[in-house]
């Protein structure tokens, strides 16, 4: 299932023809081509997965399917159900949901004793001055349903934690936060955890964890707002402490009860140990995937994250699940202000730098950039590969440095 | 004064990577190489093709813009520079870059296939995507391989691989079946109004 906002579109599509299956896209939106291949081409709501389900269900009397993977946060919860429904492999719905309710997940994994800050669940329409009063500092407000961090606002004293409340009141506000009903009238907030973070990619197979890569993050995530940078692999975190990241992660997939299928976890450490700030059963986002290579592959390059979903979806031989030897990294192009862009120079140059791979800016000429809080689409990402993280984090930093990017207020 | 040549490298993946110049290279029409024997009279492709450890497999140049699909598991970081200097070098000499394309021959019909599938894209493709703002412009066939560029809100989409793949080559290969592939030779990187446009999740 491929939203129409995915960035992962051709890496599933590509991935599909590398294994040689037939695949079957089904999006929020219809195809303008779905009339011709209604076999290929499906639309189905997200926002209603037993509907969603229903609709496959009828699908597949006529075309058999054998597999379903989610590619984001919606559609994640739609692949469980359809995976109930059809008897596929997928996680149970309860599990799928409640990695998807910020609040859920947090009351499970507080119940499970899993290390996550501590968090209170409100509703956007409470006084503020009233919750400032009574809450401690640092905080961090969340909203319960939005992506890649935004929305999420550090306030370190009451007068901060009022203007944040106000700020996130008004991107739920928009249209496409409210659309999601009344998750879109709460929030979160919760304890500031210091340390430093990492993201943690797997593939839960038969309840099992298998840690795919282990990703440092380099730049401080201190707030006020938590705009993603730059992820490096292998990470240069002790292998002890690895373990117990790890260890983290395992505890919160078995206590959210998911059972199959690609994780991405972000954790924070500090002299407390490990704890689990996020945790989604989906792949990492963006076009971050693009960094990882796994074994050598039939063709000796190596198969992607894609290839190994949609072969586990489908229960076909898996191959080796060891990323390559070589160090690998991906910048989040950090938005670079306000405004329509107008122009991007210095891509060839960037594009020079050694042990650069690829830049590629997503963002079109004429786009109006927004930057964290109240937006989160990156205007592009940078791709590097290298003997060492930190050969390939001074990388992606020179090649950052060579862009220009031409904004109009 | 010789306009100056420059060279922007766009790696669409490991494999392929588009080489897209300030100045065209072959003006109107398409050129596809597959092998070192096909590129005999066009110097540019010669050179590329003889690359020492690239292993050139596919070589695509159309207008402005060259496609050069390689085996070799090399960076394009590491082996980009070679390509440049081959395409600068051919740009200088006197001798055209690239040899018209030749006469079909043997059993497939690339003229015939052009029309039929100019008219699949004319009657069905076309009046499809133009919902969405899109066009799909047939560019050549060549040894039955479609050569293809989008527009409009077709370029730069967050779905044109659904479009391109399970869209127009699943009709394609109903209705043309002869046809062996399509190559899509858009720069979807300048497409300035995408219909569907990505956000990080």
């Amino acid at each position: 299932m491929l939203p129409t906002t995915s960035y992962r579109t051709a890496a599933f599509v590509e991935a599909a023809r590398q294994i040689g299956v037939e695949l079957t896209v089904a999006s929020e939106q219809p195809s303008t081509l779905e009339a011709a291949n209604p076999a290929g081409l499906l639309t189905l709501d997200f926002q209603s997965p037993e509907r969603a389900a229903d609709d496959v269900h009828v699908f597949a009397r006529k075309q058999p399917i054998q597999g379903v993977v989610g590619v984001d946060d919606d559609t994640a919860i739609v692949a469980a159900f359809i995976a109930e429904r059809l008897k596929l492999k997928g996680n149970p719905t309860h599990a799928a949901e409640a990695a998807r309710d910020k609040h859920r997940q947090r009351q499970m994994l507080a119940d499970a004793r899993v290390p996550i800050p501590r968090f209170e669940l409100h509703m956007l329409s409470e006084d503020s001055a009233e919750i400032a009063k009574t809450i401690r500092y640092p905080c961090v407000v969340k909203p319960l349903r939005l992506s890649a961090s935004r929305g999420v606002i550090r306030a370190d004293n009451p007068q901060a934690f009022i203007r944040a409340h106000g700020r996130l009141k008004t991107i739920l506000a928009q249209p496409k936060a409210a659309a999601c009903g009344e998750p879109a009238w709460h929030y979160l907030i919760e304890e500031f955890i210091p340390g430093y973070e990492v993201a943690l990619e797997g593939l839960v197979v038969n309840r099992r964890l298998h840690v795919l890569a282990l990703f440092d993050k380099p730049d401080p995530l201190d707030g006020p707002f938590f705009e993603e940078t730059i992820y490096l692999t292998p990470s240069t975190v002790p292998a002890g402490l690895q373990a117990a990241i790890t260890q983290c992660a395992e505890r919160a997939v078995r206590a959210l009860g998911i059972t199959e299928g690609p994780v991405h976890a972000e954790l924070r450490y500090n002299e407390n140990g490990p704890w689990l700030i996020e945790l989604a059963a989906r792949p990492i986002g963006g076009r971050c995937s693009a960094v990882l290579r796994f074994g050598e592959g039939e063709s000796g390059k190596g198969v992607t994250l894609e290839q190994i979903i949609l072969r586990h979806a489908l229960g076909m031989a898996l191959p080796s699940l060891q990323r390559e030897r070589l160090a690998a990294g991906v910048m989040m192009i950090p938005i670079p202000g306000a405004g329509t862009l107008q122009e991007v120079r210095g891509l060839a140059e960037a594009k020079g730098v050694p042990l650069i791979e690829d830049v590629q800016i997503t963002a079109h000429r004429g786009e109006r950039l927004v930057p964290f809080p109240e937006g989160s689409r990156y205007p592009g990402f940078i791709f590097a590969r290298g003997e060492t993280p930190s050969a390939v984090e001074v990388a992606l930093r020179a090649a950052h440095r060579k862009l220009t990017f031409e904004l109009i207020p | 004064m010789a306009t100056e040549i420059r060279i922007t490298a766009e790696p669409i993946d490991n494999q392929r990577c588009k080489f897209v110049l300030n100045v065209p290279v072959l003006a109107g029409g398409v050129r596809r190489f597959t092998a070192p024997d096909e590129a005999k009279g066009s110097p540019l492709a010669e050179a590329i093709f003889a690359i020492p450890g690239l292993a050139v497999s596919e070589l695509i140049v159309s207008g402005n813009i060259i496609t050069v699909v390689k085996q070799s598991s090399a960076p394009w970081q590491a082996v980009g520079k070679p390509v440049g200097v081959a395409i600068r070098t051919a740009l200088a000499s006197d001798v055209p870059p690239v040899a018209v394309s030749p006469k079909p021959s043997g059993a497939v019909n690339d003229d015939a296939l052009y029309e039929q599938v100019a008219k699949v894209f004319d009657e069905q493709v076309n009046p499809m995507v133009a919902r969405h703002g899109g066009r799909v412009e047939l560019i050549d066939v060549q040894d039955a391989v479609v050569m293809l560029r989008m527009g409009g809100g077709c370029q730069g989409c967050g779905m044109a691989d659904v479009t391109l793949r399970q869209g127009i080559e699943g009709m394609l290969s109903q209705l043309v079946p002869a046809v062996r592939g399509i190559v899509d030779i858009t720069d979807h990187t300048s497409g300035a109004n995408p219909y569907f446009q990505a956000a990080k999740k």
